[in-house]
């Protein structure tokens, strides 16, 4: 060790007694600094108990603190002690825990579980029993809010502000005509609005208040109406069952507590939104039963074969693997083999069923978002067929 | 003795906090904030130890996983409350307004107790935390009397729009200082209550000149009044800035510690000079990064043949850029932080302590240690809530 014993300085030293800095005298040896007191008294620092006070804004000015004191700190100034210091003190950069970590681990149990419970039972349990409550009108305004955010969040081509609504009448009016057949009003509170947004997504859901979304994707990836019929119906199970408005009233409470967690650091919002996505996606297994339940009865009374149900999930799911929107939604989650399999027995094989749309209502259906460029109102246009029916 | 006075020197500079912050912030962002405690502590170390009265500095004692314990302390209570306060208000606000911003009003009113007490408490945390010459400060529990106090005192600025704004700052801050200690001694904060507002003359004159012009605007239809504007926009910048050094100086100087007084002559001037500056070079270096970035897209989309894009192979191209988006997205937030850190806080801080002398000190030395306010739950609330924990 290079370390010379008579090397003599100063340095303050705060003793944590009194607002004041005792000015001492500073002898590096081997092992470790003796500081000598005004009034005689020497201390010796140890150079394995010696720590260096981190993230200093004045870079002339070493901070010395000692294991075990939290109180007692050296400024020492002088450049050539500082050196010495740095050589022969092997543990300055060390820190000496004083939070113990299983208290912090209890607590982080602590905190996760009573998270857990408030966002996997608490939050649902009452969202479930206020959905039943929430009178219509509050259920439509949650709805149109909701919607509105949907088609700004989704238009992403900078053009528009807000996905497009396609609204050609005879696609509509098919649309329309397939949801007067399943006749399903007597079970629901309130109309049912079925709108078809311009998006590639293979998708279609529910929203509080009676909207039912489909996406362009999911049209052109049906190979007839009556798969249509089919989510048609299963999202119309999930708006009498007000599966919407206990999932809306469910994230509000799951997404405060979401965001206490996270915090606000850069971009938490993603980190909140992707976990509250997974809580959504988790959420549904129970509602998909009783609302695939509900279509089977529906196509049945329509005289529709409820086997569309199934077998369109099943191509989705061969198709695209994991895809995404309905599918990776429905089509991957563990009961699929089951729901088709309750799909193919709802089917009653004595009985003739019909095709629920015709094929001029269909071609309107699958063009209601209009060609590529040349939209006209003329949607019987044979050579306009916009989209593969299948890949 | 004779009387003597200490003056505070600044050692901070913006190079190592420019670094010190984007370091923590990048590791922030990547451990999905959990970083954030241990970011803020080194923060705050460096901020503290520039600020020296007298040549020795303050030192920020706080312990990064105290703060984590803290915070989770906080969420097991904070969880409760906030999933299901915001879940009912939804529920309510959508029932009884038939819209959502209701149910974001009122959510934030029911905070605001909590704000406030977690205000206090994380200035409670962090005087306990804070050293200078080895003494410790304090701070007197009485969060919720701050509470109710506080929430009385807005209503009240808030009914006379603004006007008692003076008032209602005192106010607090008398009731925060004269239970603040350094060692065993109680600061006091004097003045009476029209102390406060000569410091806001010129926002006064500002926003009675714009309020003359908008009538006599809205009288006459004259629109040379507009020109008005031209002279109180620039007025009320200014007057804002004259707030902020009128009355840190009017009450630093009725602060009283023992027979310690405080003098402050900061300047508005330099302070509208600092956030013209910092919000100059932001711009400069946000542009710069937004060129870089725009000629890097260019670069990889310019060798694409713009006449036969593919759709699908956009989609592609477009899921493969998105974590480039991300990326990008969370530097600009980070480097924001970062420079805002550099070119305003610390000048500010540097200013403001450059231009405050503590006088009458001759009998500091007397000042003796105070007991360490251990007070587990740190600033867990202020950190859950995102409020008051700021450095």
């Amino acid at each position: 060790m290079n370390v010379t014993a008579t090397d003599l300085h100063f340095a303050d030293l705060a003793q944590g007694e009194r607002a004041h800095l005792t000015r001492v005298e500073v002898v590096v040896d081997a092992t470790g600094l003796t500081l000598r007191l005004p009034d005689g008294d020497e201390t010796i620092w140890r150079w394995s108990d010696m720590r260096r006070v981190r993230d200093q804004a004045d870079r002339r000015v070493m901070v010395l603190a000692r294991k075990g004191d939290p109180v007692t700190r050296l400024y020492l100034a002088d450049k050539s002690t500082q050196d010495y210091v740095t050589q022969n003190a092997k543990a300055l950069g060390k820190r000496d825990q004083s939070t113990p970590l299983s208290k912090v681990a209890l607590w982080a149990a602590g905190a996760v579980a009573s998270v857990a419970a408030i966002i996997f039972l608490l939050v649902p349990l009452m969202a479930s029993q206020l959905a039943e409550i929430l009178p219509p009108e509050g259920e439509k305004a949650l709805g149109d809010t909701t919607f509105e955010q949907i088609r700004t969040a989704l238009s992403e081509t900078g053009f528009e502000d807000q996905l497009r609504i396609c609204d050609d009448p005879a696609g509509n009016e098919a649309m329309q005509a397939m949801y007067a057949s399943l006749n399903p009003d007597a079970d629901l509170p309130y109309d049912v609005q079925v709108h078809i947004l311009d998006h590639p997504m293979v998708n279609a859901f529910a929203l509080p208040g009676g909207r039912i979304v489909f996406f362009r994707g999911l049209i052109e990836e049906a190979q007839n109406p009556d798969e249509v019929a089919a989510v048609l119906a299963h999202e119309i199970g999930h708006v009498v069952n007000r599966d919407p408005t206990r999932d809306a009233l469910r994230s509000a409470g799951s997404l405060g507590v979401l965001g206490l967690l996270f915090g606000d650091f850069a971009g938490g919002t993603i980190a909140l939104f992707l976990a509250n996505q997974l809580i959504n996606a988790s959420y549904s297994q129970a509602a998909e039963t009783v609302a695939d339940d509900y279509a089977h009865g529906l196509l049945e009374k329509a005289n529709i074969s409820p086997v569309a149900l199934g077998t369109f999930f099943e191509r989705l799911h061969e198709e695209h693997g994991d895809a995404e929107g309905l599918v990776a939604h429905l089509a991957s989650h563990p009961q699929m083999t089951d729901r088709i399999a309750a799909a193919k027995a709802a089917v009653d094989l004595e009985r003739e069923y019909d095709s629920i749309l015709d094929d001029v209502s269909w071609l309107a259906l699958q063009t209601a978002c209009g060609g590529e460029s040349n939209v006209t109102s003329d949607m019987q246009t044979p050579e306009k067929k916009a989209w593969p029916s299948t890949e | 003795m004779p009387p003597s006075f200490l003056s505070i020197s600044y050692s901070g500079e913006k190079g190592p906090i420019f670094w010190l912050a984007l370091r923590t912030s990048i590791l922030t962002v990547l451990t999905l904030g959990f970083y954030r405690f241990w970011a803020k502590t080194r923060l705050r170390r460096y901020y503290w130890s520039a600020i020296r009265p007298g040549g020795a500095p303050l030192e920020y004692v706080g312990d990064p996983l105290e703060k984590l314990l803290g915070f989770l302390v906080a969420v097991v209570f904070m969880a409760f409350y906030i999933g299901i306060v915001n879940l009912i208000l939804m529920y309510f606000s959508f029932a009884l307004f038939n819209a959502n911003y209701a149910a974001y009003g009122l959510s934030f009113l029911g905070l605001t107790p909590i704000i406030f007490f977690a205000q206090y408490r994380a200035r409670r945390y962090i005087l306990a935390r804070t050293r200078w010459r080895g003494i410790r400060f304090g701070l007197e529990p009485g969060a919720w009397g701050y509470c109710w106090r506080a929430i009385i005192h807005w209503i009240v600025a808030i009914c006379t729009l603004g006007l008692l704004w003076p008032l209602t700052t005192l106010w607090l801050e008398k009731y925060r200082v004269s239970r603040t200690y350094y060692g065993d001694q109680r600061f006091v904060q004097g003045g009476s209550k029209g102390l406060l507002f000569g410091a806001m003359k010129h926002v006064y004159y500002a926003v009675g000149l714009s309020a003359v012009a908008s009538v006599m605007l809205a009288l006459y239809e004259n629109p040379s009044w507009l020109l008005m504007y031209l002279l109180t926009l620039p007025w009320l910048v200014y007057g804002l800035a004259y707030w902020r050094a009128e009355s840190f100086k009017r009450m630093s100087e009725t602060k009283e510690l023992g027979d310690i007084r405080f003098t402050a002559a900061p300047r508005p001037w330099r302070i509208i000079g600092i956030y013209a500056l910092g919000g100059l070079m932001l711009n400069i270096v946000m542009s710069g990064l937004f060129m870089i970035v725009f000629m890097l897209i260019a670069l990889v989309g310019g060798t694409a043949d713009l006449e036969n894009i593919d759709v699908d192979v956009m989609e592609g191209a477009f899921t493969a850029l998105l974590p480039a988006i991300v990326l990008v997205y969370f530097l600009l937030i980070v480097v924001t932080r970062a420079m805002t850190q550099a070119w305003i806080t610390l000048p500010l801080a540097q200013h403001f302590a450059e231009v405050t002398k503590i006088v009458n000190t001759q009998n500091i030395a007397q000042i003796v240690q105070r007991d360490r306010d251990e007070f587990a739950e740190a600033e867990g609330f202020a950190e859950a809530l995102d409020v008051g924990a700021a450095i």
